[in-house]
């Protein structure tokens, strides 16, 4: 009940805004041995909580500059918070030395190159920017917000 | 872990006698030795190597704190954060000293599955000081992503979230709950940890277990209680599924030390009596050598603007010193916009033990307003608005309605005649991470 408001809510929101918002995919190495990854390995890996593959190989993720729109979309698309929960749950972690943010590259240029080059990182970036060198292994669409 | 104010026991003619307790068993020099020179390893290695490219080694720098201002409405006893504050303001006074911290922290990846980790704080601490403590210095090793390993100084961990109490930014409230919170004065132990993370069912299952020997300081009236060489063993189990979090936690600590001053004043005075009720009420008070145990658990449930937090805890004592108890804390945040509004109740209960008459009245109501001194009565109501000023910033502004019985002392300091175990604390902060 409370997903299908929130929902509503981020409906309203982009509605409100005017702006419809591009789709964010996940992508990873096309030569990783998954061809996708569900919601709760993505947030788990995000998040700090467990950072691997289904196959068990190490995942590292990268984070677009806050500065952008994508990282705010992306944030609120995946776990539905915003960019200052964010912060404050990797203060959390950072502080207590359980685990460290994800590293921040400078562009979105810089994502595609590290994910097309690195086996071993995922990151995300707006739907029309995905090319051959990199594998989409989950959708996260502005419409099919949680 | 409290001083006596009332001068009941401070009065006591001493007869010199020496305690009969013998001394703990055994003397693990060399894991605590080694603990130590690891640290110091640490913190000589972090700092002196430089900020290297992405791929290589890199190390990064990160800051903390929080500028507070509290006033206590009234109420004839010090206000503290935690019992590793020997003093805090009382009824009618403004101080900035309770919460107000400030940490660096140097992070040095080494690579994937290596870092090391230091960290210092100054805050107002057990001697009256702002001097710099080192709180952590590890090393972090996961062998693979599931497990992690840590060996150096580490946080305590005792309840859920203990670990972090001294970063405001990463949580609603302007201080963790004095009454949960208030009673645990450990805050770090010089030993190992180790977790390993299980995929069950759709959710995350931790499992985690530390121990060490602390080598801390617990404020004493005008003295210190020295908890160094004090063995510490935990563990706890978390399950995080979606945006739920459940954790049950087990820790302990052996006194190694005991208590100074009135205490050590009753004590000798107990031993020096050579009858069996004094010797039994002896036995009963004495901490050197005794073990006490928290148990706890805590659900979080934090989902888009909603959070809602429910902890409970329990602690046993050996020593009839220390009275066991029960407390708690329910808290829930919503926020709008960058504005989140809390609401929060919490309690802490403790009950004393029954502890053999002595046969003396007048030291049976020394030994009795020694106990009492760690007797908790009390439950507070808090609201608060957080406001996310900027990204790393907030300013936090709550309001604490402390309802306590004229007994409640143990979460205090200081206190005197007249203390109802009332009070009201206004609070306003400032807190960053960087």
């Amino acid at each position: 009940m409370s997903k299908i408001l929130f929902s509503l809510l981020f409906l309203l929101m982009i509605a409100w805004t005017g702006s419809a918002q591009a789709d964010l995919v996940l992508i990873a190495n096309p030569a990783i041995a998954e061809n996708t990854i569900s919601r709760e390995e993505a947030i788990n890996i995000y998040m700090g909580r467990l950072r691997r593959f289904p196959s068990g190989a190490s995942a590292q993720p990268l984070d677009l500059p806050a500065n952008g729109t994508e990282k705010a979309l992306f944030y609120r698309l995946l776990v539905n918070k915003e960019l200052s929960d964010i912060d404050a749950y990797w203060a959390r972690l950072v502080f207590s030395g359980r685990a460290s943010p994800p590293h921040t590259v400078g562009s979105l240029q810089e994502m595609l190159e590290r994910v097309a080059g690195e086996t071993n990182v995922i990151g995300y970036v707006d739907r029309a920017f995905v090319d051959k060198r990199v594998r989409v292994i989950m959708e996260l669409p502005s419409t099919g917000a949680r | 872990m409290k001083q006596h104010t009332n001068g009941k026991l401070r009065a006591q003619p001493l007869p010199i006698a020496k305690s009969s307790r013998p001394e703990p068993m055994h003397n693990p020099l060399p894991v605590r030795e080694w603990m130590h020179r690891l640290t110091l390893c640490l913190c000589l290695l972090a700092p002196g190597l430089s900020i290297a490219d992405d791929s290589a080694p890199a190390l990064t720098l990160h800051y903390f704190g929080t500028a507070g201002l509290s006033y206590v409405t009234s109420g004839q006893a010090d206000f503290v954060r935690n019992l590793s504050q020997p003093n805090g303001p009382k009824g009618g006074q403004w101080s900035g000293q309770l919460d107000s911290l400030v940490g660096a922290q140097a992070n040095f990846q080494v690579n994937e599955q290596l870092e090391i980790v230091a960290q210092a704080v100054s805050q107002h601490r057990y001697d009256d000081t702002y001097i710099p403590e080192l709180t952590w210095a590890f090393a972090r090793y996961l062998p693979r992503p599931d497990i992690e390993l840590r060996g150096g100084r580490l946080g305590m961990d005792f309840y859920m979230r203990a670990d972090s109490r001294l970063v405001g930014y990463s949580y609603l409230t302007v201080r963790p709950s004095v009454d949960y919170y208030g009673g645990l004065p450990f805050q770090y132990l010089d030993g190992l940890d180790g977790a390993v993370t299980l995929v069950v069912g759709e959710g995350l299952l931790r499992a985690k277990v530390f121990g060490g020997y602390s080598p801390e300081k617990i404020p004493f009236a005008e003295a210190q209680w020295d908890l160094s060489d004090s063995p510490m063993l935990g563990g706890n189990l978390g399950y995080q599924l979606g945006s739920w979090q459940f954790r049950l936690s087990y820790a302990q600590i052996r006194y190694t030390h005991n208590l100074p001053l009135d205490y050590a004043a009753l004590m000798t005075t107990l031993r020096g009596i050579p009858l069996p009720g004094t010797q039994l009420a002896a036995d009963a008070l004495t901490i050197q050598g005794t073990t006490s145990r928290h148990y706890s658990a805590g659900v979080i449930y934090d989902e888009g603007p909603l959070q809602v937090q429910l902890m409970v805890s329990g602690a046993k004592h050996e020593s009839a010193f220390f009275q066991d108890g029960v407390a708690g804390y329910l808290l829930t945040g919503y926020r709008v916009g960058d504005i989140t509004p809390y609401a929060g109740l919490s309690w802490s209960r403790n009950n004393p033990a029954t502890v053999h008459s002595t046969g003396i009245p007048a030291l049976d109501a020394a030994v009795t307003g020694a106990i009492d001194e760690t007797h908790s009565d009390q439950h507070t109501y808090t609201l608060g608005l957080r406001w996310d000023l900027y990204s790393g910033m907030d300013v936090k502004v709550q309001w604490d309605a402390v309802r306590g019985s004229p007994g409640s002392k143990f979460l205090y300091r200081w206190e005197q005649p007249g203390w109802t175990g009332q009070t009201h604390v206004l609070s306003a902060v400032v807190d960053f991470a960087f």
